[in-house]
């Protein structure tokens, strides 16, 4: 999905709220349906012997939505599909662990323009993921130039 | 010389590049032992840098799933900003801000270690077989953090997720300001034990010397228990016969209108 990079579809509104779609442009199919997401084995995606980080991720609210926080992107994710009764923080940390999985958390895709050392770029959900922060530069600004001393 | 002109001139010799990176043109050493998919590194005669920049090659250029480091020598800032699932042994003791940032790692370090260990810890487990300086766990967002030994204050500052486990006693202002996430102390707590914490839980198997501000004692629920056993069973460690749980008492939870919002996404 990293090279899928295209955010020309997004539109940021004024709201005070943020989620990935008004971030990226788009959706993904996990949203919508909760087949998709059922085969993610929890306990294999995350360190050590249970859950781990995911300890903390809960089913939430977002505009009146179920939705689930991205905090590599610090928005929410949306969820669309019915959650089956005394499933939500599971199925909640399915949906976000596979929009990881796949590539497609926006604060991941900014690695691929900011990032300052070389690093894998889906980090712990994925094994051997590309890198990327090998080639950094940092930015010039157009028409500035260095001060004279 | 005099410790400071020494400081000042030690500082005037480090080289930095535009990142703030010290040692910017220092490569790794490629002294580790391989074998299979394991490794072993000997951390005496290198710099902590050329030490993280030899696990990030084995880790992310070779693949290497499991690493042994020889000879810290409790230098500051190992094994910092792994990004990978891994597992990292380290024989003897850290000095400051060891596994720091890290994400997905599982680490063992058999000795002692100095202020800040795991600070800023997005996933993974580190494990301390003996004992911990302060601020340990400082702004933890996720993952496990064990301390066999007892650590010194401020424990789990601004501590964001994830769990810290302490064996022993914890110091003065153990979850100061901590926002989200949980501390288990198996023995006592100092003064101000959870000063200022907005959120998350603290549990006590020991005596407390004191409360900070704005940090009550909760009732202990099925779902607390079925946490510390859980972690417990994990760590193989031996569970106090009982606990008391401390919350944030939210008399301090003032907000304005956009602050809710702003609480909800921050934690």
């Amino acid at each position: 999905m990293a090279d899928d990079f295209d955010t020309s579809g997004r539109k940021l509104t004024t709201s005070k709220g943020i989620d990935t779609e008004e971030l990226t442009g788009r959706t993904f199919p996990y949203q919508f349906d909760l087949s998709l997401v059922e085969d993610v084995d929890l306990n294999e995606a995350t360190p050590g012997q249970d859950i781990n980080w995911l300890e903390d991720i809960h089913l939430m609210q977002e505009g009146g939505m179920n939705a689930v926080f991205d905090r590599y992107t610090n928005a929410f994710l949306k969820i669309h599909f019915d959650i089956p009764e005394g499933r939500g923080d599971e199925i909640a940390r399915k949906v976000l662990i596979k929009h990881l999985q796949e590539g497609n958390s926006y604060g991941i895709w900014l690695k691929h323009k900011h990032a300052k050392f070389a690093q894998p770029e889906l980090g712990s959900w994925l094994a051997n993921s590309q890198t990327v922060g090998e080639n950094w530069k940092p930015s010039q600004l157009e028409g500035w130039e260095p001060p004279l001393h | 010389m005099d410790p400071m002109k020494a400081e000042q001139s030690s500082r005037r010799t480090t080289a930095y590049d535009v990142r703030g990176l010290a040692e910017p043109d220092a490569v790794a050493p490629k002294t580790a032992k391989v074998t299979g998919d394991t490794a072993e590194l000997d951390a005496a005669g290198l710099t902590p840098r050329q030490v993280n920049l030899e696990l990030r090659r084995l880790i992310y250029g070779e693949g290497i799933i499991e690493v042994t480091l020889l000879n810290p020598g409790a230098m500051h800032s190992l094994a910092v900003g792994l990004l990978t699932r891994c597992r990292i042994r380290i024989e003897g003791s850290l000095g400051y801000f060891g596994c720091g940032l890290i994400d997905g790692p599982e680490i063992h370090i058999t000795g002692r270690v100095g202020w800040s260990v795991a600070e800023n810890m997005m996933a993974g487990v580190v494990v301390i077989d003996k004992n911990a300086g302060s601020l340990t766990g400082a702004a933890l967002r996720g993952g496990d953090l064990v301390i066999r030994g007892q650590v010194g204050a401020r424990t789990g500052i601004d501590q964001k997720g994830g769990t810290i486990i302490v064996g022993g006693t914890a110091g003065s202002n153990t979850g100061f300001m901590m926002q989200r996430g949980r501390q288990i102390i198996c023995g006592d707590a100092g003064h101000g034990l959870g000063d200022s914490m907005y959120d998350g839980a603290i549990y006590v198997g020991g005596k407390v010397a004191s409360l900070g501000v704005d940090c009550v004692e909760a009732d202990m629920g099925p779902e607390d228990d079925e946490l510390i056993d859980r972690k417990f069973g994990i760590y193989d460690m031996d569970r106090p016969d009982s606990f008391r749980k401390f919350v944030c008492g939210k008399k301090l939870w003032n907000y304005d209108n956009l602050e809710p919002h702003e609480r909800k996404l921050v934690l």
